[in-house]
């Protein structure tokens, strides 16, 4: 089973989270939404699969480039 | 008398410059995952196409009585090809042989400077560089008994710099590349390293080591991960040698010849009416999300015709050649996924990007969602206001027609650059459009301040000042004033565009030739 790092696109805070540990999720869906610059940002994944584990919670400050979720195709 | 003994010396000498290397230095150049030159230049041109030119150039041996005994080619080989059925000048250094290094007389061959770039200059045609040697070596001055100052011989780079203004260049880091190399891969339109096997760095580890005594891996220092993806000094990533090859036909397949011609037409029979649904709901109603630009450029163009230039290196703009009703167009547009926030990086690359479809006639089609330039210490650090006015300069220079389509922000210094407003100043808008100075939400406070701070209800004066500007903020209002062109249902951007890209055919044609820019950039 392949590992996939999720990462976030943009520097900001984790506003909402938008899938749980154990979610199937298919390539296109958000998975968290960060916010930054007043704007909510989508994490999303490009590969389909479980969600392993979500590496933040809301409040939350992340990095460019930023793990934040584990997907297992 | 036949000729005949020497043409059989002629063909062992050209079979002898087949070996490369040798057996051993080609297989373990395999072994890392690379083609030789020679398959580089075959798998990226038109089958059949090369004719190579200098192949018995090298450092021969003989014995007493002139017989050759040894041959060792020159590391840089080259010659005439064909892409796309149009022909280009084309080289690259043997790695096998010496790193690539080349010296003496056979350095004319080409890699810095010398008759490749010859060839594209005078012939006019595309360069294509397939970059994979170290450059020099202190070895030199051994060789010589002095050393030299840089840029002497071939090595300047004034016809590199020629070549910027007449023809595509195009170079492909294929290997570890430092030193000259290195600059000549800089000296290109567009750029491309493959993952993996391409470094490019201005002094590989050993030399940083001394330095600074840190320890790094060639990757670490100009892999992909830093040379495109950070610092943007290589423009694509390639996964592999053939996906390399694959993007340097695909880029080319956008340029004409050089700067006289015309970009080549390739209709794909894309109906021109083709009104995507989906643009009328793309654009989501809360101005705080994103959605996919790239996905709404791509409904736009002919099908299949986007190829992004930069795709990970500033990404809160998206650069992009394409198509509409088969003619070349550029594409800028802003990516909400990232913000769409002008930082300095998204600036460089956009300014960057104008002038190389103004120099190839190439109109810019620009999709405008950008609530300003990057604010911030850090930005300001960066020399965002410097950054940002100088894309704007460049964009004022732009001789080609600019289209803008406004689908949603466009605001302040950075929505300004999005504007064609040395031209046409012509621009369309989608109902989801809003713009001026700055967003109502961020300008309030500042422009109405001692209003604000004397009401007797502070927060409530501020919102109904909010409310009364975003009625005036409506995009009909604009449009009744003439203030903004057209305000059009998204879903007819693609014909509304073709037909004003398929009218300025003839303006282009007229303006064809070298672009000569006056000024300072600031």
């Amino acid at each position: 089973m392949a590992r996939i790092e999720v990462k976030s696109e943009i520097t900001g805070t984790v506003w909402q989270l938008k899938a749980q540990p154990g979610d199937k999720v298919e390539s296109g869906d958000v998975l968290i939404v960060i916010e930054s610059m007043k704007m909510e940002i989508p994490v999303i994944t490009e590969d389909g699969g479980t969600v392993k584990e979500i590496l933040v919670k809301e409040k939350d400050p992340v990095s460019e480039g930023q793990v934040v979720a584990i997907i297992e195709e | 008398m036949s000729w005949q003994p020497e043409i059989d010396e002629l063909h062992r000498r050209r079979a002898l410059a087949e070996i490369c290397g040798g057996t051993e230095a080609v297989a373990k150049h395999h072994a890392q995952g690379k083609l030789t030159v020679r398959e580089r230049v075959a798998a990226l041109a038109d089958p059949g196409s090369f004719r190579e030119v200098g192949k018995l150039a090298g450092k021969a041996t003989y014995d007493a009585v002139g017989q050759l005994t040894g041959f060792e080619p020159a590391p840089y080989v080259m010659g005439l090809a064909r892409i796309n059925g149009r022909p280009v000048a084309i080289g690259g250094e043997d790695y096998t042989i010496r790193a690539g290094t080349g010296f003496g007389s056979d350095r004319r061959k080409g890699g810095q400077g010398g008759f490749i770039e010859d060839l594209a200059f005078e012939y006019r045609i595309p360069l294509i560089n397939l970059i994979d040697g170290t450059g020099g070596t202190v070895n030199t001055a051994k060789r010589k008994g002095y050393t030299v100052v840089p840029g002497y011989g071939q090595d300047g780079i004034e016809r590199s710099v020629e070549l910027l203004g007449q023809v595509p260049v195009v170079s492909a880091v294929m290997g570890t590349t430092a030193g000259g190399p290195s600059m000549r891969a800089i000296l290109a339109h567009w750029s491309i390293m493959v993952k993996g096997t391409g470094q490019i760095f201005a002094a590989g580890p050993p030399i940083v080591e001394r330095a600074f005594g840190e320890k790094l891996h060639k990757d670490e220092l100009g892999g992909t991960k830093i040379a495109v993806d950070t610092a943007g000094t290589i423009d694509n990533v390639a996964e592999n040698e053939q996906d390399c090859f694959e993007q340097i036909r695909r880029f080319l397949s956008y340029m004409p010849q050089n700067v006289w011609e015309m970009p080549p037409v390739d209709n794909n029979g894309d109906p021109v009416d083709r009104c995507e649904d989906a643009l009328a709901s793309i654009v989501p109603r809360s101005n705080r999300q994103a959605y996919n630009m790239k996905k709404l450029v791509g409904l736009i163009v002919d099908r299949d015709s986007l190829f992004e230039i930069q795709p990970t290196f500033g990404k809160a703009v998206i650069t992009a050649l394409a198509r509409m009703n088969g003619k070349v167009v550029g594409i800028i547009a802003s990516n909400p996924m990232v913000g769409g926030i002008m930082d300095v990086k998204a600036a460089r690359k956009q300014g960057h990007f104008a002038e190389l479809c103004d120099m190839f006639n190439i109109p810019i089609i620009l999709f405008a969602d950008i609530p300003g330039l990057m604010v911030g210490r850090e930005s300001e650090a960066d020399a965002i206001l410097r950054e940002g006015v100088r894309t704007r300069y460049i964009l004022g220079q732009v001789k080609v027609p600019m289209l803008t389509v406004i689908v949603r922000k466009c605001y302040g210094v950075a929505g300004g650059g999005f504007i064609d407003r040395a031209g046409l100043n012509f621009k369309i808008a989608w109902p989801s459009g809003e713009w001026g100075s700055l967003p109502v939400e961020g300008g309030v406070k500042a422009a109405y301040r001692r209003e604000i701070e004397s009401a007797p209800d502070p927060a409530a004066r501020e919102r109904e000042i909010e409310t009364e500007l975003k009625q005036l903020a409506s995009p009909f209002r604009t449009a009744e004033a003439f203030a903004i062109e057209d305000l059009i249902d998204p879903r007819e951007t693609r014909p509304y565009l073709c037909q004003f890209i398929d009218a300025m055919q003839g303006r282009l044609a007229s303006q064809i030739g070298p672009k000569y820019r006056a000024g300072v950039r600031p």
